[in-house]
């Protein structure tokens, strides 16, 4: 079964991690490495276990761009969401024995190192099973 | 024999087995299949059983004996199968004797020239000459470049097949052609080298073991081809950038600028068989843009210290290489140079040129003027200057290195 792992965070939350003053704790450059080894020693287990189908992490929230149908046409927002609003941060898409197995996997996510020496994701990470596509004659 | 000497035989021996099948049968692609199965079971039964002999002769065969199977289950109902089973020597199937003479290195340089093929991409060229010249696994370039397997998979398959479509013929290019081809060849390995030791996006700063290929490859490129400059300009400008690796990161994996890094933490013997390299390359005359960053690396590596660097000698050397190649990269860091050499508002005024041309719109020319404001004793503009250079970089390190620097501008002092 495919299921794909979602982990949120809000530009401010980047921005706080890239160093810039937000009012949020600050991460120290240990803090980023351990966070940095955290999350590539997951990806190697999956990748060891052959697990793992794909991950990446999404770039800041600034930079998306959203096309919504509006009055007759397709319209361009650059930039949409607001400072603090959660939104996709990163994803891995894993081949896995059953949605236990992928809910272990999550709750190891949950516990990335933070900044000032802090463990925990502060926000949720959420599980979604890959859907089977209907096939043509079916729908 | 340790499993780590085995594997570095078959890395060398790699593009050597494949030039040898593709000389004897053509079959590019399906060539490359057999060459990685008979490295896979080198691999496995080396380190057991102690080396053969003749380790090339013992892959060639083994691999000949694959790529017969490969050709008959994929061509079963085609005649071709018969002509292909043909082809085989009787002597061919049997371990090679002793005396035999082996093809020399030269295959190696025709299966590298034909992985940089230039009805391919760099990415494709990248892919197809790490496993078919550097003898790596498919999941292994995968990982270096974080991509998963399957879209490596894809890649190289795609690569073997339009080398194979492309129907060049498995010999040296010759004349013009083999100037461009050669280009090719050294770009890949550069684009290599670079993905390895600057990567452009995500959290961590480097992958080293990349670069590390890439200077082995090029090491064996300088044996097969040792007097051509270029050639003899890329290997030495590589080893004297990576020697300075351990000291362009801090314990934590941030950012070092070249100015602040502990000299004493780079290459020794990197930096003198780079500058070795270079010295022997340069007064042969008619230098190229490897040689020229090579001699720049130089000059950089030989200072004692970021004070001693010979600017004006650097400002020279990049005024050689813009007559060369006009691009925005050199002439940003031409500006740097004549910055460092002749004052920051001389800099500042050739970077306005720069901007007004907008050839470059990454965060690089907004960072060269952070810095440059900053020596011209104009804190506040190159606070925002750096800031705004933050928002534009995309890894991670690069942009905690940028904030950090407008931090510390900052009229509050830096926050802690």
């Amino acid at each position: 079964m495919k299921y794909m792992i979602l982990l949120y965070g809000s530009q401010q939350d980047y921005d706080t991690m890239a160093g810039k003053e937000t009012g949020k704790p600050a991460w120290s450059a240990e803090d980023i490495k351990k966070m940095v080894e955290f999350m590539g020693a997951i990806n190697n287990d999956l990748t060891e276990s052959g697990e793992l189908v794909d991950a990446q992490g999404l770039d800041a929230p600034a930079l998306t761009r959203r096309v919504q149908f509006k009055d007759g046409a397709p319209v361009v927002t650059d930039g949409p969401y607001a400072e603090t609003t959660e939104v996709i941060a990163g994803y891995w898409i894993v081949d896995v024995a059953g949605i236990d197995r992928a809910t272990e996997i999550a709750a190891r996510v949950t516990m990335c190192p933070g900044a000032g020496g802090t463990v925990g994701e502060p926000s949720p990470v959420d599980i979604r099973p890959i859907g089977q596509a209907p096939a043509p004659d079916d729908a | 024999m340790p499993s780590s000497d085995v594997e570095d035989l078959l890395r060398r021996c790699a593009p050597q087995v494949l030039g040898a099948l593709v000389r004897r049968y053509g079959h590019f692609d399906t060539a490359e299949d057999a060459v990685q199965e008979s490295l896979l079971a080198a691999a496995t039964q080396w380190p057991s059983d102690g080396l053969p002999e003749n380790p090339l002769g013992w892959l060639i065969t083994v691999a000949s004996r694959r790529l017969t199977d490969l050709l008959r289950s994929q061509q079963s109902r085609q005649r071709r199968e018969d002509a292909v089973a043909r082809q085989v020597l009787p002597g061919d199937w049997l371990a090679p004797a002793a005396d035999r003479q082996e093809p020399e290195g030269d295959d190696t340089l025709i299966v590298l020239f034909l992985c940089c093929h230039p009805s391919l991409t760099p990415a494709s060229q990248i892919a197809l000459t790490l496993r078919a010249v550097g003898g790596l696994g498919t999941a292994e370039i995968a990982r270096a470049f974080l991509v998963p397997e399957s879209t490596m998979t894809r890649r190289i398959t795609r690569a073997k097949q339009r080398v194979k479509d492309s129907g060049v013929p498995f010999r040296m290019p010759s004349g013009p052609d083999r100037a461009d081809r050669l280009a090719a060849v050294l770009h890949a390995l550069y684009l290599i080298f670079n993905e390895g030791y600057a990567s452009t996006s995500g959290p961590s700063l480097r992958r080293p073991e990349l670069s590390v290929e890439a200077i082995r490859l090029t090491r064996m490129l300088r044996a097969l081809l040792p007097d051509d400059g270029e050639v003899a300009g890329l290997l030495a400008l590589m080893l004297l950038t990576d020697a300075r690796r351990l000291a362009r990161t801090g314990s934590d994996g941030e950012l070092v600028p070249m100015a602040e890094q502990d000299r004493s933490r780079w290459d020794a013997d990197q930096i003198a068989e780079g500058v070795a390299l270079i010295s022997e390359a340069l007064p042969r005359g008619g230098a190229g843009p490897y040689q020229l960053q090579a001699a720049i690396a130089a000059v950089h590596d030989e200072a004692a210290s970021a004070e001693e660097t010979d600017w004006a000698q650097i400002t020279a050397l990049y005024e050689v290489l813009l007559r060369l190649a006009d691009n925005p990269v050199v002439s940003l860091n031409h500006a740097v140079a004549v910055a460092m050499s002749k004052g920051p508002e001389a800099g500042l005024e050739l970077l306005d040129n720069l901007e007004r041309d907008a050839a470059l719109t990454d965060h690089r020319p907004l960072a060269v003027r952070a810095h440059l404001m900053e020596m011209s004793g104009k804190p506040e503009a190159a606070r925002e200057a750096y800031l705004a250079a933050a928002e534009r970089a995309l890894s991670l390190p690069q942009r905690r290195y940028l904030f950090g620097k407008a931090a510390r501008l900052s009229p509050e002092g830096p926050v802690v």
